[in-house]
């Protein structure tokens, strides 16, 4: 039973982490039908734009200002700085390839997480660094409820998650570049010729994307997991997985799979083995594709002749 | 614009012109090196830029980057050392090794990963080249006779197997214990040496495994199932055989933050101070911690290769294995002889330094396998502070 | 006036065709007075030729590798470039021929059959055996494929390539060799002999390219190409003209398995062992980079793409010659993009101006800032070596200078005109400084850097590829 419970509380943040790259995915697939493999590295730039933070303010042992404002000026600068990334990507890299066949923005989005991935090994080298999470937020600092342990990491992780899932919610259905983002998502030309500035409502989508994903890279560091240039790939592959399981383009969809997968990811490890779990959630992605095509929220596509 | 035409004309004779450059200068470069007196090169291949062990592979880099430099002033000699990035991977590594061959070196040092030098071992063994690992542990490389041109300066998994299962078995006395292996042949060698050495001792070996290339919050989950599920409160000792050291580190966190206090012993995949810092865990290795020995070679190399890069004594046994090679030229160059593959192979089988002229405590000699005769694996402890101890292995 | 019974606009298709201009045209224009069987002769001649020039063993590996992923674009075309199909785990079907091929010869089977050395097939009996399975394996894919369209597809397809790996690499490591791979394998062998070079195994690819680029030219003229065509262009309409839309598409991802297989039996057997990380997502990145460039959809295309690809990325490996791409794709650029041909010349001359001027203002100020290690070698090393800034502390310098370049070329891309010619003078010196003090340390890692960039800038410039045509997609 307590096992039940523990693989339950690692579901759920495992799940939170893919979920929120899950859902800048979705966004972007959804204004612009573009599968944006460089996401994932996006998440890795977070990650270490976070590592270096708690490094300027003096190394994880010895920090000068206070370990929440610490966190709160990670989330922030990851956050905006890899929201600009993304949109500077989309800017430079997407835009003249609005319309192209679309092989074309496949090819330069491989093009672009290359450049990412060798760029960081380059100025930064291959070590595998740290945040060393335990050095400013001590182990003491956790739940134990009737044997299962719960991190305040963890706690912070799955909050954060939530509020953000929660804010974005609301940002898409109740404000107007929400509206303007479903328009946009619906149709491209239409938006456009109802006076909606789609390049302005394009770049901010990327804008709230990136930016999550950023989030979720500093998140995952202050989880103590080790940072190097490559953590991009499996990340992105997973986020991936999750938003196509919940249905690519729907904004609750890559919310609920980022969950599912989460979670079937922990049970399998937990009760089958860890060195299957990645086979088994592909399986489910296939089983998926092949059972409900359009994932859980997804639509069934229009084909037109 | 016909101008135009003739600059974009001579352009496209230019770049045909280097492509076909391309191959004569590489050859004819080396050759030039070669004409000078006792010159030569020898190559390095270490994961040093990319794959899980970059810190290991600096440190091999460095190493052997003074160890050339050393022996060039030390025996007047001029050898130049390539450096070849393998990532840890077996693949890459048998691309990194054709174009050593390629280049004309005439020995190679490294590479780290046993699974590297049995992808690469017929390929020197076709060429006739030597190479000398600094890590390469498993027991079947040498015994496989797949590999004649391999030498290694340090003990096979044979003698670290054994050796920790004994000192685990007569120092930690656990009822059970954990071992989980990350899928790659390091791991999956080293316990099927030490599981049978528990097991007759009466102890309950709970085998598991996990892949070893996960990342981020794949690899998070892994651990923390492995802990929570897997880890049973009767496991006094976990031991994990990986060439992963934040892997390590990670597990070693996940598990304090559990609450559960098993001890921790890695083995010399794990070694790397700045990486693994579990406090109360143990670190096997095969080479000794000089940094605080007073003796005139050890302070010097611990100086000398601080130029390259911070010292570590993962990295150390490499500064023997290309002392070995720089020796075996020498050698050669002294009997009046160009150094070449043939020759500088047979000088390396012959190799005899004593204990008081190598940092490893030994005297370093060859058997007809190619393994070190005598070799011996450290034990450090690492304390509260996150040093490493080093920690007498006998019983 | 059109001919009788032949459309007004058809009949004009002929001026309506892009014209080339410049060199292309006169490429163009040769090229349609030899047929495609002379110009498939040429290439075989010029193959053998240069196989014959006597090379050393890191030329022939980077000629053999550019068959072996002309090959592998050929088969990608097949279901990409005809059939209109997103595969993106077609990396997976090189890998089944590969380890179809290691455990036809080597003693992986030994483990499982009481075989104690395993089997060991000569090569005549390897590649049918193969070859039919893999088409079997293509079949199955094609058989899920149907179901799915566009995206979907490629999504599923990804994780097929994915899983393949996966599979390969935790199931029964004693028959697969695990994360270790199988190694050892025995070479081509048959009829008393057996290929045991490089040298050798890049003339049976050689010969396998021409055959295929035959058979696949044929292919392509016959009524399965046509009705490839159709598929690709509309599946719904030519469903409804009763083109036979699922079997074709079965045999679209069958062919491209064939050939996959195939250019993973030569592959195996040159590499001498295979390996799981032989068949990761990068070389999929690689096997499709070498399509798009040269030019989805046509067979000289892919063929091109693949040699440009493989011979650029082992350039860019080599520190002599990555030194040759990047100064003369710098220059080319600068040749062939700025007009009229003063103010070309105008640029050269500032950048070279600009360059001498800094170095010596910053010689005269510390000899430190431009007395550090050498960074290209040969004779072009020595030309830099007077005109660029290498500090002692060249690899901060040079990470510095890295992430400024990155901004200044974002910049450039925004500005017009003058300052756009002013921004370009010093950002060219830059370039030359950072590769010279930073980038050409460590040329594995710049060589993806400079791939990534090609893979960019060509798909922002010229989408349809080298040689291909612009397609208009109907959504």
């Amino acid at each position: 039973m307590q096992i039940f419970i523990q693989t339950i509380v690692t579901g759920l943040v495992t799940g939170c982490l893919y979920a929120l790259i899950a859902l800048g995915y979705s966004m972007v697939y959804g204004v612009l039908k573009l599968l944006n493999f460089a996401h994932g590295d996006l998440y890795m730039v977070g990650a270490f734009i976070g590592y270096y933070i708690i490094q300027w303010f003096g190394g994880s042992s010895a920090l000068i200002i206070p370990v929440w404002l610490v966190i709160i000026v990670m989330l922030l600068v990851s956050a905006v700085a890899v929201g600009g990334l993304g949109v500077a990507i989309e800017r430079f890299a997407y835009r003249p390839l609005r319309d192209a066949p679309r092989i074309a923005p496949l090819i330069t989005a491989l093009g672009i997480s290359f450049i990412l991935e060798d760029s960081v090994l380059l100025l930064f080298g291959g070590y595998v660094r740290s945040y060393n999470t335990p050095s400013f937020i001590p182990y003491s600092a956790s739940f134990h409820i009737s044997g299962v342990n719960i991190s305040s990491m963890q706690v912070l992780i799955v909050a954060l998650s939530v509020a953000m899932m929660a804010g974005l919610f609301v940002l898409v259905n109740r404000t107007l570049f929400g509206k303007s983002m479903r328009a946009v998502a619906s149709d491209r030309e239409a938006a456009e010729m109802l006076g909606i500035n789609v390049n302005r409502t394009i770049a901010m989508t990327f804008f709230v994307g990136s930016a999550m994903a950023g989030v979720a890279g500093v998140m995952s560091g202050l989880a103590n997991e080790p940072i190097s240039n490559i953590i991009g790939f499996l990340a992105g592959l997973k986020a991936f997985t999750a938003a196509v399981v919940g249905g690519i383009g729907s904004i609750p969809g890559a919310m609920v799979g980022g969950l599912v997968i989460g979670f079937c990811e922990a049970f399998s490890a937990s009760y089958i083995s860890s060195q299957y779990s990645d086979l088994i959630v592909f399986g489910i992605l296939i089983a998926t594709m092949l059972i409900r095509p359009q994932g859980i929220f997804g639509t069934p596509p229009l084909q037109k002749v | 614009m016909k101008a135009r035409r003739l600059f974009i004309g001579a352009l496209g004779v230019m770049a045909l012109a280097s492509v076909t450059i391309f191959g004569a200068t590489s050859s004819a470069h080396v050759a030039k090196v070669a004409a000078a007196k006792c010159s030569t090169s020898i190559s390095v291949e270490a994961p040093y830029a990319t794959g899980p062990a970059t810190q290991q592979g600096l440190e091999q880099l460095h190493f052997a980057q003074y160890a050339v430099a050393a022996d060039n002033k030390a025996f007047g000699i001029h050898v130049s050392l390539g450096k070849n990035d393998t990532g840890l991977n077996p693949a890459l590594a048998t691309t990194v090794t054709n174009s050593v061959v390629a280049s004309g070196a005439v020995a190679a040092v490294g590479p780290a990963g046993s699974q590297e030098v049995e992808a690469i071992g017929p390929i020197y063994a076709k060429a006739g080249m030597a190479f000398i690992s600094g890590s390469a542990t498993n027991s079947a490389l040498t015994t496989s006779g797949a590999n004649p041109t391999f030498f290694r300066v340090v003990a096979p998994d044979a003698v670290q197997g054994p050796q920790d299962a004994n000192y685990i078995i007569k120092k930690l006395k656990p009822k059970a214990v954990l071992i989980i292996d990350d899928e790659e042949a390091y791991s999956t060698g080293l316990v099927s040496v030490m599981q049978p050495i528990l097991a007759n001792a009466g102890i309950t070996v709970n085998h598991q495994s996990y892949n070893g290339t996960d990342t981020g919050a794949t690899l998070q989950s892994d651990m923390s199932s492995l802990v929570s599920s897997q880890l049973n409160p009767s496991e006094t000792v976990v031991i994990l055989p990986w060439q992963s050291a934040p892997n390590a580190n990670l597990f070693a966190t996940t598990m304090a933050a559990a609450g559960k206090t098993a001890t921790i012993f890695g083995t010399d995949g794990t070694d790397s101070p700045g990486q693994f810092v579990a406090s109360g865990a143990y670190v096997s290795n095969f080479g000794p911690d000089i940094s605080t020995s007073k003796s005139k070679l050890d302070k010097a190399i611990v100086k000398g290769v601080a130029k390259f890069g911070p010292y570590g004594s993962f990295g150390l046994p490499t500064y023997a294995a290309t002392d070995v090679l720089m020796r075996a030229i020498a050698s050669v160059c002294k009997a009046g002889k160009k150094p070449s593959r043939s020759n500088v192979l047979a000088a390396v089988k012959k190799t005899k330094i004593p204990a008081g002229q190598t940092p490893l405590g030994l005297n370093i000699a060859f058997k007809s396998d190619g393994d070190l005769k005598n070799g011996v694996f450290y034990l450090f402890h690492i304390n509260a502070k996150g040093t490493y101890v080093p920690v007498p292995t006998k019983a | 006036m059109a001919p009788i019974g032949v459309d007004e606009w058809v009949a004009r298709s002929g001026e309506r065709r892009e014209q080339m201009s410049g060199p292309r045209r006169l490429l163009e224009m040769a090229g349609e007075r030899v047929s495609w069987w002379q110009r498939l002769a040429m290439l075989a001649i010029a193959g053998f030729v240069f196989g014959q020039l006597g090379f050393n063993l890191n030329i022939d590996t980077v000629a053999f590798n550019s068959v072996l992923y002309a090959i592998l674009a050929l088969g990608l075309n097949i279901v990409v470039g005809w059939a209109g199909l997103l595969d993106l785990g077609y990396i997976a079907f090189f890998g089944f021929g590969s380890y179809g091929y290691a455990l036809l010869s080597s003693h992986a089977f030994g483990s499982l059959v009481n075989f104690s050395g395993g089997v060991h097939l000569p090569i005549i009996a390897i590649i049918p055996i193969v070859l039919v399975a893999a088409g079997l394996v293509g079949v199955l894919i094609g058989l899920v494929a149907l179901r799915l369209h566009g995206d979907y597809l490629a999504i599923v397809t990804l994780f097929v390539g994915q899983a393949f790996v996966e599979v390969v690499n935790n199931i029964d490591p004693t028959l697969f060799g695990g994360n270790n791979g199988l190694f050892g394998l025995d070479p081509w062998h048959g009829f008393g002999g057996s290929i045991g070079s490089v040298h050798g195994y890049y003339y049976a690819a050689l010969v396998m390219l021409i055959i295929l680029m035959a058979g696949l030219h044929l292919l392509d003229g016959s009524r399965t190409g046509r009705a490839w065509r159709a598929l690709r262009d509309d599946p719904l309409a030519a469903e409804a003209m009763t083109v036979p839309v699922n079997l074709l598409k079965v045999m679209a991802f069958s062919f491209g398995a064939i050939v996959a297989a195939l250019a993973g039996v030569v592959f195996a057997a040159q590499q001498g062992s295979v390996f799981p990380t032989n068949f990761q997502s990068s070389v999929l990145i690689l096997i499709y980079a070498c399509l798009v460039l040269g030019g989805v959809g046509g067979i000289a295309g892919a063929v091109l793409g693949g040699i440009t690809v493989t011979v650029v990325e082992a350039m860019l490996r080599s520190p002599t010659d990555s030194s040759y791409l990047f100064y003369g794709l710098i220059l080319l650029a600068i040749l062939v993009r700025v007009r009229p041909w003063q103010r070309m010349v105008a640029m050269l001359v500032a950048i070279a101006a600009f360059g001498l001027v800094m170095r010596a203002i910053v010689g005269a100020i510390s000899h430190a800032a431009i007395s550090g290690p050498h960074g290209s070698i040969g004779w072009i090393g020595t030309v830099m070596r007077h005109w660029v800034i290498v500090p002692t502390g060249s690899i901060t310098f040079g990470n510095i200078l890295y992430a400024v370049l990155i901004c200044a070329l974002i910049l450039i891309v925004r500005l017009h005109g003058i300052w756009r010619f002013v921004l370009i003078v010093p950002t060219v010196y830059a370039a030359a400084c950072c590769w010279e003090s930073r980038l050409i340390v460590d040329t594995g890692i710049t060589a993806q850097i400079v791939l990534g960039a090609i893979l960019v800038v060509m798909m922002a410039a010229r989408p349809s590829g080298l040689l291909g045509t612009r397609r208009v997609e109907v959504l």
